[in-house]
């Protein structure tokens, strides 16, 4: 067997991808060996009849079952597409009426309405570093708010109460919350923003009543 | 790499059949289709040997095509973009089927050799008795690359037929240009030694 170089350089040539100087010396090769000289001529005369038996260009049996199956395929993907785009429509739409429906979406419309009253009605400056709740109001007739702050824990507490039961399992997600850890021994969940800070804790006091515990210190 | 057919005066161009189907024209890439479908469809059959097949992956060429057609930037001819994605998709098939064309000869795979219909060999005027030898030939020369492993029948038909420089092969398949020009050295004295009885006398 010859070297490999010595074969790419017979194949080479025999493609057209030598350059005119080695085109020169390797023809002057083949001068001088009658054996490179008949291998190159018969690999020659291979190439030359596969070119000329496996034509560059076939005529597609069925071509025109051939482009309106194509043009099926291509209708039934736009179909399901639409489709698809139509059940996702649904689908976000059967979510939010879900979500809506649940017993939850009361509470925390409730919650939420409160500390954004809660929120808005913060003075603009606070020497003390604490908030002052002014008033309250919740949307639900049968929620009463209330707050108080908690010299301990430098916080104001929100208390809301006539809510249903939050469980103790229930993932809670807000516009600043980044993550939550719920401590079912203690029925607390707390939820942090996007440094770790905590930023509400809901829990219970000793009479039942939901707690909310937030840290009013921040900006 | 392989490039689009010449234009004939008064045919659309390649450029505004693409924009017309990126745009959603069904019947623009209807003409594409119909304008390519037999040098995919000699792409696939070469590479596969089989009629069925071929036909369906040509097919799946296109289709795959009309997927991409969004991306397509036209920073490239759309014959050698969709070349490349029926190299693709017939190679994955070769692949996944695991043909060994190295060891035992797979008679399905040749049964369907000539689709019907197809011009499988040139047309010629010669005489008949020559005529029979060329498409005797011709059968042998296919079944002798439908012996090939899918790696070495590769190249040969993206060099014989395709007519495409060893950079371009390089790039397609992807592989070195050392392996490029091995593998074709190799595929064709398996040609040859497969074809010798032919050889000593036709060639």
């Amino acid at each position: 067997m010859k070297p490999p170089s010595e074969d790419h350089e017979l194949i080479r040539w025999l493609d057209g991808e030598m350059t005119d100087s080695e085109i020169a010396a390797f023809e002057a090769r083949l001068k001088d060996d009658p054996l490179l000289s008949k291998e190159a001529d018969e690999l020659r005369a291979l190439s030359s009849a596969i070119r000329e038996h496996l034509p560059a260009e076939m005529q597609v049996p069925h071509s025109d079952f051939f482009n309106s199956q194509i043009q099926v395929r291509i209708a039934q993907m736009d179909l399901d597409k639409s489709r698809r785009k139509e059940s996702g429509n649904q689908s976000l739409a059967v979510t939010l009426l879900t979500w809506l429906r649940h017993p939850w979406s009361a509470t925390a419309g409730a919650v939420a309405l409160a500390i954004l009253g809660f929120v808005l009605m913060r003075p603009e400056t606070q020497s003390s570093g604490h908030s002052l709740i002014l008033s309250s109001y919740t949307p639900g007739l049968g929620v009463e708010a209330s707050t108080y702050h908690h010299i301990e824990a430098d916080a104001t507490v929100l208390i809301l109460d006539g809510l249903e039961d939050v469980p103790a399992d229930h993932k809670i997600s807000g516009l600043s919350v980044h993550s939550s850890d719920n401590q079912s021994q203690f029925a607390t969940t707390t939820l942090f923003d996007a440094t770790g800070s905590p930023l509400l804790v809901v829990s219970r006091d000793a009479f039942g009543h939901p707690l909310f515990l937030t840290n009013t210190t921040r900006g | 790499m392989p490039s689009s057919a010449a234009t004939d005066p008064g045919e659309v161009s390649d450029i505004d059949l693409v924009k017309h189907s990126q745009a959603g024209d069904t019947r623009a890439f209807d003409t594409l289709v119909t304008k390519y479908r037999g040098r995919i469809y000699a792409m696939t059959y070469h590479l596969i040997q089989n009629e069925t097949e071929a036909w369906d992956l040509a097919q799946e060429a296109f289709i795959k095509a009309w997927r991409a057609l969004p991306n397509f930037k036209q920073d490239a001819a759309f014959y050698t973009w969709l070349y490349r994605i029926a190299h693709n998709v017939t190679y994955d098939w070769l692949r996944k089927k695991k043909i060994q064309a190295d060891g035992e000869f797979d008679d399905e795979r040749t049964e369907h050799r000539v689709a019907a219909g197809a011009e499988a060999t040139p047309k010629s005027d010669a005489a008949p008795d020559t005529a029979m030898r060329n498409a005797e030939l011709g059968q042998r020369i296919q079944e002798a690359i439908a012996r090939l492993s899918p790696e070495h029948r590769q190249v040969i038909v993206l060099r014989e037929v395709e007519g495409l420089a060893y950079e371009e092969i390089s790039a397609l398949i992807p592989c070195s240009l050392g392996t490029v020009m091995s593998r074709l050295f190799y595929a064709r004295k398996k040609l040859q030694e497969q074809l010798k009885d032919v050889y000593e006398t036709t060639l």
